[in-house]
């Protein structure tokens, strides 16, 4: 019974893996493709499904892990600014060095990613710890703040600089391709394996900190150990994608409705669901109005802000602390 | 010999003492009860016994050692504790909790899944989330996970609120099973002044020193439970003698 989820969900993927191998601006069928359509296949479409892959992937662990360590079913690294803060020391970077090096985009990212973390946990805390509505506040407040120096610092810069601004705060994967895929997809993995590694300290914490020292942990370090997952993750998204809404929202919901709450099974699966959602997102994003293509964030913020505000509706009513 | 003993302990947040100069000594089996007032210290006294807070003056001992020198493992197999406040806002199921509980201590479990939710009334809810259960269930999936742990000593913070009269009475009779199959040692804070006189022994703070302790039928009279609440002595608690 147990594993039934987990077929069910690698079963989707490989649907929506062969439709965005076919759909785009021109419909291919991928069991039989001409020279030039295997071009198109293996140039366009296949780095692009990887990043979109990752990226989701790195979302969705990130989120599972961001909603654990805070105790707030509606946290991610989106709306908790991580991913601004990510996505704006990696800006600096790419405008420095035109983008040579290819560590330098996804460490910028990473060490924007913990430098805003900090920030917004030490302004989400008063005296009894880490309260859930200051941090999502803190968190949403930061979001616009950095948003808003990426976008000046994007204009200054170049004549074209608030167009490439847009569409990276916009979360579009048209100009992906395979050189940032190793360095992210080490980050991810890194990430991903030492969130799995403090799964005991995930389940835990979701339970508050005194019950997490009664279970023997100390939840100060596994906090810490977790933010930093989940940093990484977030960085190894926006380098490879830029800033990507509520694929980290939504997913460990999802997942958390099939298999239950506990971090062993939740990660895995947020990170198969992640890469899937991120795909399809992309996937209809290019194919229903060609030749105009909506950004994958745009896609996947039009389904996930309405369902930000009912689970809102829902977690007041239910009574959220 | 005792499995919790504190010694002159004090504690204070900031500047304010919160526990004065208390000392006892908890047996093994006992089931001890903690009477206060709101604010009184009972928490405090409880996670200062967890490890949870460090006495400003002052020793907790867990089996011989203070209960900060043990190890997280080692602590978790040894004591389990439940603070008052429990919430769990991701959709845990209850037979996660229990899973939970099991895994923070070494292998030799006292009891196994089935029992734990048997004990607390729970069998066959191992895939409900806890969610679509009343609160004083999800109190009881708590205590389960606290018992999965296999402590031999239990620190529970009111964990009778909220529960209706039938499982008041069948918790306690619970824990007092444990008490005496597996000479549980047991620290539970309560309110309700009938239902302590159920326990072995009771620990009676104010102001977070030690007004009374010994068995309820002796040291529960009206003027002690006056003196501990500040009532009014013209007021007379129902069920209580002189």
């Amino acid at each position: 019974m147990k594993r039934h989820p987990l077929f069910i969900m690698l079963g989707c993927l490989v649907l929506v893996l062969l439709l965005s191998l076919s759909l785009g601006q021109q419909t291919v069928n991928p069991f039989n493709l001409d020279p030039l359509q295997l071009k198109i296949v293996l140039d366009l479409r296949l780095p692009r499904i990887v990043v979109a892959l990752l990226m989701g992937g790195s979302l969705g662990v990130a989120g599972a892990i961001l909603q654990g360590v805070f105790r707030n079913p509606l946290a991610d690294p989106y709306v908790l600014g991580t991913s601004s803060g990510a996505a704006l020391a990696a800006a600096f970077g790419l405008l420095a060095t035109q983008g040579t090096g290819i560590w330098l985009v996804p460490g910028l990212a990473l060490a924007g990613a913990l430098v805003t973390s900090a920030v917004v946990v030490s302004l989400g805390r008063d005296a009894w710890g880490v309260r859930a509505e200051r941090l999502l506040l803190a968190g949403v407040g930061m979001g616009f703040f950095l948003s808003a120096i990426l976008m000046l610092v994007m204009s200054l810069a170049q004549a074209d600089g608030v167009k490439r601004a847009l569409l990276w705060m916009a979360g579009d994967l048209a100009g992906a391709d395979w050189s940032v895929v190793p360095v992210a997809g080490l980050l991810m993995l890194i990430g991903f394996v030492l969130a799995l590694a403090r799964r005991r300290g995930l389940n835990a914490l979701a339970l508050g900190d005194e019950v997490a020292f009664g279970l023997g942990l100390e939840p100060g370090r596994e906090r810490a150990l977790l933010v930093l997952a989940a940093s990484l993750l977030t960085a190894a998204a926006v380098a490879l994608g830029g800033i990507v809404g509520f694929v980290g929202l939504m997913v460990p919901h999802g997942v958390r409705a099939l298999v239950g709450a506990d971090a062993r099974r939740v990660l895995p699966l947020s990170a198969i669901g992640g890469g899937m959602l991120l795909c399809l997102a992309d996937t209809v994003g290019r194919s229903v109005l060609p030749p105009v293509e909506i950004p994958a964030g745009v896609v996947t913020a039009l389904i996930g802000a309405p369902w930000f505000l009912i689970m809102l509706r829902r977690a007041t009513n239910g009574g959220m602390r | 010999m005792s499995s919790l003993r504190f010694d002159q302990v004090c504690f204070s947040y900031g500047n304010a003492p919160c526990v004065v100069q208390f000392s006892c000594n908890l047996a093994k089996g006992e089931l001890v009860g903690l009477i206060g007032a709101n604010g009184s210290g009972k928490s405090t006294l409880l996670r200062l016994g967890a490890g949870l807070l460090t006495p400003t003056v002052g020793q907790v001992e867990l089996d011989g050692k203070p209960v900060r020198s043990w190890k997280g493992e080692e602590r978790a197999t040894r004591l389990g504790y439940l603070p008052q406040s429990i919430e769990a806002p991701l959709p845990f199921r209850v037979g996660e909790l229990v899973e939970m509980g099991r895994a923070a201590a070494r292998k030799d479990h006292l009891l196994s899944c089935q029992e734990v939710l048997a004990a607390v009334g729970l069998d066959g809810h191992e895939q409900t989330p806890l969610s679509q259960i009343s609160g004083g269930e999800r109190r009881r999936a708590f205590i389960a996970m606290i018992l999965a742990q296999g402590g031999k000593t239990l620190l529970l913070d009111e964990p009778l609120a909220g529960l209706d009269l039938r499982y008041q009475y069948e918790l306690l009779t619970l824990l007092r099973g444990l008490c005496q199959t597996h000479n549980l040692t047991i620290l539970l804070s309560l309110h309700d002044l009938i239902l302590a006189r159920n326990l072995d022994r009771l620990l009676v703070i104010r102001q977070g020193q030690l007004l009374a302790d010994g068995l309820p039928t002796e040291i529960l009279t009206q003027q002690l439970v006056q003196q501990t609440f500040d009532l009014d002595p013209r007021f007379q608690v129902v069920g209580i003698g002189e």
